[in-house]
This record gives structure tokens, C-alpha cells and sequence, in this order.
């Protein structure tokens, strides 16, 4: 295991190294973190869910959750730290 | 010669195949031949009921959807409730959605069935169809050979008629190089024209979600269907609902500005490079005018796109955690995931110096200004789709030489500008595909070079 994932760190610095130096002579300019301009972050808020479509959903969110408690709740693990003190 | 995707539509819509005999005979076609080819994960057990109401509809003279009875598979990265969506991992191989994307609900509201969930490159990683989970994907169009990726499952039951449109998604090429190994047709649509709410992200500045199919016709009746603002949505261009079917009646090419470019040549085999040469020709005699544009830095975009997506990647994939479904990612991931998340990491903790991120976010404005100044002269962009031709499923080859594949489709990503691909024809027996980039919406162009092209075999 030790040895595989050191060939995978290995091999994901390469891009990284491939990047640098295809990089070398390239000037400062401004950087494009969306090709988008224009967004939509202040949407309206909509009508809610119909009522049927909220109880599908939390349905069928309850059937996939790994671990509830006695009320049906999602029970997450507790962190390790906590245990702890 | 099969069938194209209007024809059949018009005898579901006539009465003269029924949808649920559609249904019926992909589920006989899938089960014939996908145990070979591996192209769905899941199929929807309800898709017969639900071709049936499509029935019921048409049969009391109501009016039906533009996508009544067609069958359609979906990548399983896309949410679809009561499926699936494991994006082809052991990390989420037990979830079941629990709602429908918007892109399927706009597909529900025209009456398309899902057939199923196709099967893909383990979180979309990979441009092979040989990182799933769920095992590799075989190309019907070269059997033995890869079909591409990562929308590998979808281009691949296209190619063998195993339902009649795919959903797929191109984070760098993800439905364009399977299109191009496989023979088909593909669409990357310009970012922010799809809805990408309840897609599992890969590179969220990059994703987009598109369509697959074995004609052009077909392509723009998905593609009208699911594109267009949604309020769900937040990074999404205000873009009303444009009827692709329509303007595709316009079939000559007189007056287009063809552009080409020498770099095309210089990164790929001569092989591809002739077929492409001869459709270019076709082109011009089709009435387009032939430009040549310069495109010095393009392939500086393939390793600054390894860099901003793995970025992306490592941060979008934080909430696999174990918690509160599914496995721990890096305890159950593949190598190619664990590949990406690690370097995502690293760029990350090294960030601080503005060193490889933000410095890969300059190389796309670099790409990006280019392409968009290219786009001044002319109205598409025509080339390889790939550079090299698929190997033989499981040879063993480099990351490096897996990235290579994605050379001439990242820059389109980068760009946040549209490409399709429709096949050119074949080298050794494989399918190759012409790719045409247009400029930001410049989705009508596209589509029209490319049905232009069909039309004339």
C-alpha cells in the first residue's frame, strides 16, 4: 500500500512539473475562475416543494442514511476527539 | 441504415410503434447485449409503466411531449430519484436519489422514459471507460477497443441502439471523445446554458451536461429540452429555451466562416489528420468559406486543466466523508480518484504562494482570450476531436499519455464555449470524429455544420 500510493503522489506531480515549465515565459494577467460573468447567486426564492414531492424526498433520504437513532434521526459518527475527553 | 431519432418519434407520435414496444425492445437489445458491452450500471424497472401512460396519452389524442416514448440513459452522475447515482464508485454504489436533477425533470415534462443509468469513469476520471467500478465498457463501433470516456456507458449504447439518446457530461471532453471513439454524435453545450443542479460535480467551473446520439437531429431535440435558465441554478446565463430542431432546417453552408488551425496537425496522428483533411474539403464544398486561425498556446490548456480540475476535485469530493451515506472516498476509490484528490491536495496546502492554482486560472484566460479572438473571424472551428486512436481495453499506458487524449477538447472547457462532434469516418476501422467548437452560444452554428456534414455522408 506504502509503495502504491507513493507512485500515485509521484505520478500526480508530474502534471504539476508539466505545468511549471509550460509556464516559464508566460506574463502575469488576470485569472478566469468562472467563464461565466454574469451570475445568478441572488435567485428569487421559489414556491417550496409540493408537499408530496417533500415527503418522497424525505423518504427517500431516511432509506439511504447508514445510521439513525430510536426517533428516526440521521445518527453521524462522533468525532474521534469527543470520545476523547 | 437504422432508423433516425425524428422518424421514429413520428411513428410513436402516429400510432405506428407504440412507446412501450420502444421500451420493450431496448430492454431486449440491452439484455441480449450489454452483459458483452457493459454499458448501464442500473435499468429503471418502472420504464415499461411509464412508456404506457405516453401510450395512454397519445391514444386519448393528448397533447405528448417532443420526446414521447424515446428512450433515453443517463450518466450516472446525474440524480435521478429512486436510481442510482453512483458515478461508477464503490463510494456511492448504495445511493438512491432522492430527487430528480432539473435536467430530468425537463425531460419527464416531455414524456422521454429513462431506460437506465449508464455507466461512466469512476467520478467521471478518466478517458477511457476503464476506471469504472463496475468494470470497463467495451466500444461497439470497435470491439476490443476503449470507447472513450468518461461518458463511456451512454456513446457506447448509442453506438449499439440499445436506446435512443444518452445524457452525458464534459468536464474536458467527456462527451466528445467517446462520441469521436464510438462513431457518434455529442454536444458540450457553452457553460451556464444547462441547468448542472443535482449533477455530481467533477470541476465545477468546468462541468456541463449534454446530450448523445446517433444523429445530429437527435442532439438538437435533447439538447432544446434541457437547456435554458433554471432559478435553481446559480453560475447559469440568462438564456430562454431555443428551439435547436428548428434552425436546423437551414441546410446549406453559404456565407459560414470555416476556421482552421495548423496546431490541430502538430498534436495529432496523420492518419486522423487525413480524414479530417478530407471533411474539411466537404466542407468548402458545401459553399463555407476556409479560414486559417491562430491558436499558438493551445495546448498549454491540457496541463493548466489537469491543475484547476484536480483543484475542483479535490474540493468537491470533501463531502464523500463516510457520514452521512456511502464510503469514505479514499478508503474505496480507484487510482485515477486517488490520483486527482492528492494532487488536488497538495496544489491546495501550496496555494498560499499563488504558485500553481491562480497560475493555471491565467493559462485559461490565456486560452480563452485566443479562442474568443478567433471567433472575431470566424463562426466555428473545425478539427480532430482526438489526437491518437483508442488502445485495446486494459493495455497499460502512462497518466500522462491517458491526459493526452484530452488535448484538443479542454481548451473548449477552458473557454466555457460549445463543441459537438459527428463522425468523420474511420482509421483502421475505428471511428474518428470531427469536432466543431462555436463561440459562446453559438450552439445553431455548431449543429448546422454538423447536420450539413450528415446530410452529405
Amino acid at each position: 500500500m506504502g509503495e502504491r500510493l507513493r507512485e500515485i503522489e509521484r505520478s500526480a506531480e508530474e502534471i504539476i512539473q508539466t505545468f511549471l515549465k509550460s509556464t516559464e515565459n508566460l506574463p502575469e494577467m488576470k485569472e478566469t475562475y468562472y467563464s461565466l460573468e454574469a451570475y445568478n447567486v441572488v435567485r428569487p426564492d421559489g414556491e417550496p416543494s409540493p408537499e408530496e414531492e417533500r415527503r418522497k424526498f424525505r423518504e427517500r433520504f431516511i432509506s439511504i442514511m447508514p445510521r439513525s437513532d430510536e426517533k428516526g434521526n440521521l445518527r453521524v459518527e462522533v468525532a474521534a476527539w469527543l470520545k476523547e475527553r | 441504415m437504422a432508423e433516425g431519432t425524428l422518424a421514429k418519434l413520428a411513428r410513436i407520435r402516429g400510432g405506428e410503434l407504440s412507446a412501450a414496444e420502444n421500451v420493450a425492445s431496448a430492454l431486449e437489445r440491452i439484455q441480449e447485449l450489454d452483459r458483452r458491452i457493459n454499458s448501464f450500471i442500473e435499468l429503471n424497472p418502472n420504464a415499461l409503466a411509464e412508456a404506457e401512460a405516453v401510450d395512454r396519452k397519445i391514444k386519448r389524442g393528448e397533447r405528448v411531449g417532443k420526446l414521447a416514448g424515446l428512450t433515453i440513459g443517463i450518466k450516472s452522475n446525474i440524480n435521478v430519484a429512486g436510481l442510482r447515482a453512483t458515478c461508477a464508485s464503490r463510494t456511492l454504489q448504495n445511493y438512491v436519489s432522492p430527487y430528480d436533477a432539473e435536467v430530468i425533470k425537463r425531460i419527464r415534462a416531455e414524456d422521454g422514459i429513462i431506460i437506465g443509468m449508464n455507466n461512466m469513469d469512476e467520478f467521471a476520471c478518466g478517458s477511457s471507460g476503464e476506471t469504472s467500478a463496475f468494470g470497463p465498457t467495451d466500444n461497439p463501433a470497435a470491439p476490443g477497443h476503449i470507447p472513450g470516456g468518461s461518458s463511456s456507458g451512454g456513446a457506447a449504447a448509442i453506438a449499439a441502439r440499445l436506446c435512443d439518446l444518452c445524457l452525458g457530461t464534459d468536464t474536458g471532453g467527456s462527451i466528445r471523445n467517446p462520441a469521436s471513439h464510438c462513431g457518434i454524435v455529442g454536444l458540450k453545450p457553452t457553460y451556464g446554458l444547462v441547468p448542472r443542479q443535482g449533477l455530481i460535480d467533477l470541476g465545477m467551473s468546468l462541468d456541463q451536461i449534454g446530450p448523445l446520439s446517433a444523429d445530429v437531429a437527435g442532439t438538437a431535440l435533447l439538447l432544446e429540452t434541457i437547456a435554458g435558465r433554471s432559478d435553481n441554478e446559480c453560475i447559469m446565463l440568462k438564456v430562454d429555451r431555443v428551439n435547436y430542431s428548428e434552425l436546423l432546417r437551414e441546410k446549406s453552408l453559404k456565407g459560414m466562416r470555416i476556421g482552421i488551425s495548423e496546431k490541430f496537425s502538430e498534436l495529432t496522428d496523420p492518419a486522423i489528420m487525413k480524414v479530417i483533411d478530407g471533411q474539411i474539403e466537404k466542407l468548402r464544398d458545401l459553399g463555407a468559406e476556409i479560414v486559417e486561425v491562430d491558436l499558438p498556446n493551445l495546448e498549454r490548456g491540457l496541463s493548466a486543466y489537469y491543475l484547476i480540475v484536480s483543484v475542483e476535485f479535490f474540493s468537491g469530493t470533501r463531502k464523500f466523508d463516510g457520514r452521512k451515506y456511502g464510503r469514505r472516498i479514499e478508503d474505496v476509490c480507484g487510482e485515477e480518484v486517488l490520483r486527482r484528490i492528492l494532487r488536488g491536495r497538495y496544489i491546495s496546502q501550496k496555494e498560499y504562494r499563488g504558485k500553481f492554482y491562480q497560475r493555471a486560472l491565467q493559462v485559461r484566460t490565456l486560452v480563452r482570450r485566443e479562442l474568443l479572438a478567433a471567433f472575431e473571424r470566424v463562426d466555428v472551428i473545425v478539427g480532430p476531436t482526438v489526437p491518437k486512436l483508442p488502445h485495446r481495453l486494459g493495455t497499460k499506458i502512462t497518466p500522462m499519455e491517458m491526459y493526452a487524449y484530452d488535448y484538443l477538447t479542454v481548451p473548449a472547457n477552458l473557454a466555457g464555449i460549445c463543441a459537438g462532434v459527428v463522425n468523420a469516418g474511420r482509421v483502421n476501422g475505428i471511428p474518428v470524429g470531427l469536432q466543431v467548437q462555436g463561440r459562446v452560444l453559438g450552439e445553431p452554428e455548431v449543429l448546422r455544420v454538423m447536420q450539413a456534414l450528415e446530410a452529405a455522408g
